[in-house]
């Protein structure tokens, strides 16, 4: 099976209602495991559509740059509370997810990140360290429940998440900095 | 065409795009969170108080009819609860204690309403009342609607979200909902801001009852 196969397998894998279902169940999981998944599924399927349409990649997204953009705001929007509840209650949202991340993320990531510059990535990589810093901090302090499908103890594991997943970034960060200096 | 200009068009589109997302997901820049654009539906709605039995603490039993002519300020708990219910009902007293006497019980009513019929019998919510002094059973009542089917419709109406959770608790959102004399839902208040409601409160009740501060 090619490599779009087994992303598209993965999708379909993840769309599995009762599947779908236990992902979502479990507040953390659904966006740090449901979503990036997803994301993933896209970054396979990719290679699909850059064989079937060179040119439009070639065309639209020859630095790279509306394609990071793309991944970016999309990915960003699903980090919103309200998406996140939605996807539970509303059935329209909940298609949007699937399609967008895989799609809307996913695709254009492959396609963008082998393509900008070293500078652009790091921008890029040193937004969402800040961006999850800063939801891991909203999701632990706030005073309210943020989701009204979750638990509020369930959003304090989601933030700590966060905040795990930031510091995680910040050694890779630290690491880089570190190693590149050596190499140079 | 130019890759430059391309490039450009292409930036400007996901930038569209992107707007249109946020917008559109955020109802214009207004509800980042589901409870906000929930209170924001219903003030827009403004649904009716459906048709229901309340059980109080007395083991009196009544509709809405009972409070005909009063405004209610109602709030939705259980008795078992040790969290934000407490903190609820706690900013509703101060809101009591906040309004004018004359308002209350003659143009206001008060009125909580458990949505965990089978713990929270008349006994119990007998007991709970005395926790707040300015719950009397009779200006401000506690309450609690027997039948399943009139309490998910008074739930769902009002978009109360409840989940019990495996401690046998359960987790809702919590606000003052303000219901007029003919029993539509006007005001769906932040519990946590307890001088803006009351002064909300008497703005209302007090324009249309003539009474003032």
């Amino acid at each position: 099976m090619t490599q779009a196969g087994y992303g598209l397998a993965l999708l379909l894998f993840l769309a599995i209602p009762p599947i779908a279902h236990l992902f979502e169940s479990i507040m953390i999981i659904h966006m740090h495991m449901q979503m990036p998944l997803l994301v993933i599924s896209g970054f396979f399927i990719a290679t699909f559509f850059q064989k079937r349409y060179p040119g439009f990649f070639e065309k639209w997204n020859e630095d790279g740059i509306p394609g990071i953009l793309l991944f970016s705001i999309v990915f960003s929007y699903w980090m919103i509370p309200r998406t996140m509840d939605e996807a539970l209650t509303v059935p329209a949202v909940e298609v949007f997810k699937f399609i967008s991340l895989p799609f809307l993320c996913g695709v254009p990531l492959r396609d963008s990140w082998f393509k900008i510059s070293l500078f652009v990535k790091k921008i890029v990589f040193a937004t969402f360290t800040l961006l999850f810093f800063a939801l891991g901090v909203l999701y632990i302090k706030a005073p309210v429940q943020l989701c009204n499908n979750y638990l509020l103890i369930d959003q304090l594991t989601l933030g700590w998440g966060f905040l795990t997943m930031a510091i995680c970034f910040m050694i890779f960060i630290v690491y880089y900095v570190f190693t590149e200096k050596e190499a140079t | 065409m130019q890759a430059k200009k391309r490039h450009t068009i292409a930036v400007i589109v996901v930038l569209l795009f992107g707007f249109a997302l946020f917008y559109i997901g955020t109802d214009g820049f207004t509800a980042y969170t589901a409870e906000t654009a929930r209170v924001n539906k219903l003030m827009a709605e403004k649904p009716q108080f459906p048709n229901v039995t309340f059980e109080d603490s007395n083991k009196r039993q009544y509709s809405m009819d009972e409070f005909a002519g009063k405004y209610v300020l109602a709030t939705f708990i259980y008795t078992s609860c040790t969290t934000v219910c407490i903190d609820l009902e706690m900013n509703m007293s101060e809101v009591y204690d906040l309004l004018p006497k004359q308002m209350i019980g003659k143009d206001i009513q008060f009125l909580s309403i458990s949505f965990d019929p089978e713990k929270d019998d008349p006994e119990t919510l007998d007991t709970y009342k005395t926790m707040f002094p300015n719950a009397d059973g009779d200006q401000w009542r506690m309450t609690r609607i027997q039948d399943p089917n009139e309490l998910k419709q008074l739930l769902d109406e009002f978009g109360v979200i409840v989940i019990p959770d495996e401690y046998g608790n359960y987790a809702h959102n919590s606000a003052f909902y303000l219901i007029d004399p003919e029993g539509t839902l006007i005001e769906v208040m932040d519990y946590t801001k307890i001088e803006e409601a009351a002064q909300k409160i008497v703005q209302i009740v007090g324009d249309e009852k003539g009474d003032s501060l």
